[in-house]
């Protein structure tokens, strides 16, 4: 299992060439099925964001994300952050913002989105849209 | 469980989709002819330069009215303005400001504001009512506020609501004391957000 916040700022390269495409600037996920779907990458020089889908993930080591294919997503998902997301039941009652999520590298599973009133299991989130991480309510 | 809420305070209320997105805000709530129940709300734009929208929020398309925003389930939910504002000067408009009256002739105060239940039922529980001289007597300039509970049996007619002269009766200072009063039984909106005070 792996905090979003252990990946941030991390260098990115290719497995194949080494190449590096620049460091984890967020990622993109899917709040229905519970899923980390993107990587969001800056580079380096130009300072131009690259959003790499998740599949393309070949591992993540403690000092590097290595990638198969430097090839951008399409299409492009939304550009939602989950983190500073403010966090809302589909009762329509606040409960903090998301600090973190913890995921499964290997599957992009997501077990828990950290926030800052506690910990709330990824089955429970409804979806990510420009206003807020929606969660059922419980 | 649920809170209650002064029905002005919902202007500004993001309505947000369950997707999370926030599609407008609430610019007015519109009441049935009873004033009994929440039909929908108006809606204005986000951010400080929007004006209203041409579209409105019937209630059959909330999600839940809660604290912090109005959920719904779809933004392709939202209809024209005019099916649900038609009813509005009919209610909205004859409710604020309107004369409480107890049907045995007794004036209780004029109507300021319109209590409603969180949620997903929509209901009136109660008016915010500036006090007449015989309800709140004593020295004070300034008139006092107190909250009505609808109750079961209310007339709304013209200018004015009439009501039970029993009803009377069960005046309250304040939000709280109206929710446990319509609460319905011991606990049922005994949660950390019914302790709400008056508005104003």
């Amino acid at each position: 299992m792996t905090f979003f916040s252990e990946l941030r700022g991390l260098p990115v390269l290719t497995v194949t060439d080494a190449a590096e495409l620049g460091e984890v600037r967020s990622l993109t996920v899917d709040a229905a099925s519970g899923t980390v779907t993107h990587l969001r990458v800056r580079g380096r020089r130009p300072r131009r964001e690259t959003v790499l889908p998740w599949a393309a993930v070949h591992a993540v080591g403690p000092d590097a994300v290595l990638v198969r294919s430097a090839d951008p997503a399409d299409p492009a998902p939304p550009p939602h952050d989950p983190v500073d997301r403010r966090v809302l039941t589909d009762a329509g009652d606040e409960r903090g913002t998301v600090r973190d999520l913890a995921f499964d590298p290997g599957t992009g599973r997501m077990r828990s989105v950290v926030t800052t009133l506690g910990e709330i299991p990824a089955d429970r989130l409804l979806g990510l849209g420009d206003h807020a991480l929606m969660i059922r309510a419980g | 469980m649920n809170e209650l809420m002064a029905a002005r305070s919902l202007t500004t209320r993001p309505v947000v989709t369950l997707g999370g997105d926030a599609v407008a805000q609430v610019k007015d709530t519109v009441f049935d002819a009873e004033a009994g129940r929440i039909t929908g709300f108006t809606l204005s734009g986000r951010g400080l330069l929007s004006g209203p929208l041409r579209q409105s929020l019937p209630w059959s398309a909330v999600h839940a009215l809660g604290h912090d925003a109005v959920v719904i389930r779809d933004r392709r939910e939202l209809a024209d303005t005019a099916a649900v504002v038609a009813r509005r000067e009919a209610a909205q408009g004859r409710v604020l400001g309107a004369r409480v009256l107890t049907d045995a002739g007794a004036d209780v105060g004029t109507v300021l504001d319109v209590v409603v239940e969180g949620g997903d039922s929509g209901r009136v529980v109660g008016f915010r009512v500036a006090a007449s001289k015989d309800l709140a007597p004593g020295s004070r300039r300034r008139r006092r506020q107190v909250y009505v509970p609808r109750g079961e049996t209310l007339a709304v007619s013209g200018r004015a609501l009439v009501m039970p002269a029993d009803a009377v009766r069960h005046v309250v200072g304040g939000l709280a004391e109206l929710a446990a009063l319509t609460g319905g039984g011991p606990g049922r909106r005994s949660g950390p957000e019914s302790g709400e005070g008056p508005l104003s």
